[in-house]
């Protein structure tokens, strides 16, 4: 047959064509595919619900014996999208941009009628929480601040036994629980950086040692541990470090930290990679290097993950490029896995050093930004 | 599993069958036959359009929001009911002619344009053909996964369609041209009514229009959509179930006002039976 379609229809066809491929829009890929939704004649399951603002996928399956459809509606039943003419067994689509933050309802109609089976749905993000910036801020901080709280303990739970490692002369175990439990430390630093005199009596380093300053701390057991032998006083030391580490614990469960701090110890963390671990030079007797380098990755993983729904809200595109650039110095860290830990940084060849190096200035672009847009 | 597909697919195909096949057979009657051949371009450019966009839609991230998807069924149902009653008109004033045994003479009345039919065509099976294709796009790819009968059920609903249609085809033009006329200018006006209902029914759905919530009445439980005879119903007439008030309405409106003036000075002398209300 000869298809002499009309001008008419033609110019139809190719604006209906670019209307359905104009609203594609940018697919924001939501975490873990499309949502499902199980409609029987009785009940509808659904498998999240809350889900960040922007473009919603359900994919909806009738396992009942009656024709369905789903729906999510706004407040006052606004239809937000709709597919019809769910057959038994039919699995259909529907994506909905669903742009503003709020409580919605999902509802399977089986038969087609009714008000149908209705379920509580969270939109959360998005525009709709502008005006309640302040709140996301705060929750942002008291969500950091329980962190630091776990972190916390765990540090002072875990130096005690270092402690007493020390002092009962066990250096085996001491050596061993040396790098985990600095762990706990390395991981809330830009915390512990705020409290003065503590840091540097807990985490001196001997080389960076001022004039007339005693050598205590974890490094300066470090040093007793791996190179001199245990030294008369370093039972005193020991006692020392928890004393500091508990009054650093209770000054951190009280301090009052902003949404700017968490931001800038994100980056704070990965300088100190930058500058301090990547060359070696923090723990020079012990090389347990990779074991810091971690936890700042998890500290600053933690403060951004904090901040996520104001930055993905203000700025989803260095979200992503964040979280891109965590994931290749993971990569890199996971590589060099050995036991329950890593290997000694004298393991690694310069060229894994300089991939490290490298992996890291990346990261540290994108958190540059992120104190910036916190500050909007 | 397989009947419910298939009410779906006699539901979606059998108004768009219908007004193809009252074109036809009128066209037919009316010794118009050199109009036909825009008929065939007008559906398949209507199906073609369909699958495409509904392909589009299944296959790549391209998306239509809800608001766009009722306001272009919304506003294709409105036009399509303008075209309906201007086909419904065309027809009086054919039966006119007839009436004056003008037979052979009809060619002024009938001075209806390629580019009319080829549109009615196309607007009759396009105005739900997205719709129908993406259920259909989605009920392949059930078959994919390992269940068939949706396809299957809805493949066999749009055949029963396209039967019913043929029959009525095959019946109508055995009528006496002035009774065809009249029985199936009738039946039109139900089914612009209904078009414009439920046209208007979407634009609500879409928030263009107020008062989605506002019914006349339900009749879920006395005439459920889901039934064979609710299918049959919305498919011919596009009953709905939940019938709001402005729905309602509009198609009283339409019908009190289009029914009368097709009808008076009926060119036949038998009054003809009016077919019974929706409801």
């Amino acid at each position: 047959m000869t298809l002499r379609k009309t001008p008419l229809v033609v110019a139809g066809s190719a604006a209906l064509l670019a209307l359905s491929a104009c609203s594609g829009g940018d697919q924001k890929a939501a975490a873990g595919g499309p949502i499902t939704v199980e409609a029987t004649d009785t009940a509808c399951t659904v498998s999240a619900t809350t889900a960040n603002a922007g473009n919603l996928s359900f994919e909806v399956t009738n396992k009942g014996t009656k024709v369905t459809e789903f729906y999510l509606y706004a407040q006052g039943d606004r239809i937000m999208g709709e597919v019809e003419n769910i057959a038994p067994g039919l699995t259909r689509k529907l994506t909905i941009e669903v742009p503003d933050a709020g409580t919605y309802q999902t509802a399977c109609k089986p038969g087609m009628s009714g008000d149908g089976i209705r379920g509580a749905f969270t939109v959360t993000g998005g525009a709709g929480r502008k005006t309640d910036t302040n709140t996301q801020l705060a929750d942002a901080t008291k969500s950091y601040a329980t962190y630091v709280a776990s972190q916390s303990d765990a540090l002072l739970t875990e130096t005690q036994k270092f402690a007493d490692a020390v002092k009962s002369g066990n250096v085996a175990d001491a050596k061993a629980r040396y790098a985990p439990t600095r762990t706990y430390y390395e991981r809330i630093e830009p915390v512990a950086e705020k409290f003065g005199e503590l840091d540097p009596a807990i985490d001196v380093r001997e080389a960076d040692l001022e004039e007339g300053q005693q050598f205590t701390g974890f490094h300066r057991l470090e040093k007793d541990l791996w190179v001199t032998g245990l030294q008369p006083d370093s039972g005193q030391i020991a006692d020392k470090l928890v004393t500091d580490v508990t009054t650093l614990v209770n000054q951190a469960k009280t301090i009052q930290l902003s949404a700017l701090d968490l931001a800038n110890g994100a980056k704070g963390l990965l300088d100190e990679v930058a500058t301090g671990k990547i060359t070696g030079e923090e723990e020079t007797f012990s090389h347990t290097d990779l074991w810091d380098f971690q936890a700042n990755l998890d500290g600053s993983k933690a403060a951004i993950q904090s901040l996520r729904p104001v930055l993905q809200e203000r700025d989803p595109q260095l979200v992503s490029e964040v979280d891109i650039q965590v994931k290749n110095v993971q990569t890199l860290l996971d590589k060099q896995r050995s036991g329950d830990g890593f290997k000694y940084y004298t393991e690694l060849t310069q060229d894994q050093i300089r991939e490290f190096a490298s992996a890291v200035d990346a990261l540290g672009e994108p958190l540059s930004k992120v104190a910036e847009v916190v500050a909007q | 599993m397989l009947f419910s597909s298939l009410l779906i697919g006699l539901r979606e195909g059998l108004e768009a069958a219908l007004v193809v096949s009252i074109l036809v057979a009128f066209l037919v009657r009316t010794d118009r036959r050199s109009a036909l051949r825009w008929v065939w371009p007008g559906i398949a450019a209507a199906v073609v359009l369909s699958v495409g966009v509904g392909a589009v839609l299944t296959f790549t991230t391209a998306q239509l929001s809800f608001e766009q998807q009722e306001l272009l069924g919304g506003s294709l149902s409105i036009v399509a009911v303008g075209f309906v009653t201007a086909m419904i008109f065309w027809m009086r004033k054919a039966s006119k002619s007839i009436a004056a045994e003008l037979r052979g003479k009809m060619d002024n009345a009938l001075a209806i344009g390629p580019l009319a039919v080829l549109l009615l065509s196309f607007l009759a099976v396009g105005r739900e053909g997205l719709e129908t294709a993406v259920f259909f796009y989605a009920a392949v790819q059930s078959a994919q996964g390992g269940t068939t009968e949706p396809l299957i059920g809805f493949a066999v609903g749009i055949a029963v369609a396209i039967a019913l249609a043929y029959g009525l085809y095959r019946g109508a033009i055995r009528f006496n041209l002035g009774k065809f006329f009249t029985i199936t200018g009738v039946l039109l006006v139900f089914v612009a009514a209904g078009v414009l209902g439920y046209g208007l029914h979407d634009l609500q759905e879409a928030g263009f229009l107020p008062g989605l919530h506002t019914l006349a009445f339900d009749a879920s439980a006395a005439i459920p959509e889901t039934s064979w005879y609710g299918a049959l119903l919305k498919g011919i007439f596009n009953y709905s179930q939940q019938t709001t008030v402005l729905q309602a309405v509009a198609w009283v409106a339409y019908v009190a006002i289009v029914l009368p003036l097709f009808l008076r000075r009926p060119a036949v002398k038998t009054t003809p039976v009016v077919a019974g209300t929706k409801e």
